[in-house]
């Protein structure tokens, strides 16, 4: 038997929920870079804990933004 | 008349009146077609996620306008074909917005329901508790 692992679990909580954010704008730079980190990539909802709906929306929010150059497509 | 949101990110080479006038062909586009702009809202210079066409800025500028679905098809074409676009992005907000719609009205509608029955419990409720 495996050592047992301890420990703390945070509770996630979907932003776009709790908030009642209903459209997530591509303009939105900088609430869109809270789900992209340093590799640009989009944050799985599995980290980030946001509905599959906003989620959704939130990755074409994304994908609109990096088309206009406002976010990259590969970071640094 | 659906309203469209129009993205668009100019060299950063094209400045002052060349920029007006440029900007001026795409209003005078939108207008001519029977639309009208509800909203201008200009970022001015911002550097790029990453260069186009060796270029490190842009000029960004935001549009709202109002105007028949005839519009869309021409203006796409004038901006792909302008050298001073580097990237152009219309989007048609009713329908981004469809759904944000529907669901304020099935809340609304959720409310009004619950707020309908929830008289009659709360009476019951004080009856029972005499």
């Amino acid at each position: 038997m495996g050592k047992k692992k301890f420990f703390v679990k945070r509770k996630k909580v979907c932003k776009f929920s709790a908030e009642g954010i209903e459209y997530i704008d591509y303009k939105d730079v900088d609430l869109l870079r809270q789900y992209t980190p340093v590799a640009g990539k989009i944050l799985p909802r599995r980290v980030s804990g946001t509905n599959p709906i906003y989620q959704r929306k939130l990755t074409r929010a994304i994908k609109r933004a990096r088309l206009m150059a406002l976010l990259p497509f590969v970071g640094d | 008349m659906p309203t469209y949101e129009l993205g668009l990110v100019l060299t950063p080479e094209l400045e002052g009146e060349e920029r007006d006038a440029f900007l001026g062909e795409v209003r005078q586009l939108i207008a001519g077609a029977g639309g009208e702009i509800l909203k201008e809202d200009d970022w001015g210079k911002r550097s790029l996620a990453y260069p186009i066409n060796h270029k490190r800025d842009g000029f960004y500028t935001f549009w709202t306008f109002q105007a028949p679905g005839t519009v869309v098809a021409p203006l796409e074409y004038k901006l792909r074909l302008s050298d001073p676009v580097l990237r152009h992005l219309i989007l048609n907000m009713d329908r981004e917005l469809r759904r944000s719609h529907k669901m304020q009205g099935v809340r609304a509608a959720r409310k009004a329901k619950k707020a309908a029955e929830a008289p009659p419990a709360q009476a019951a409720a004080i009856s029972e508790g005499e």
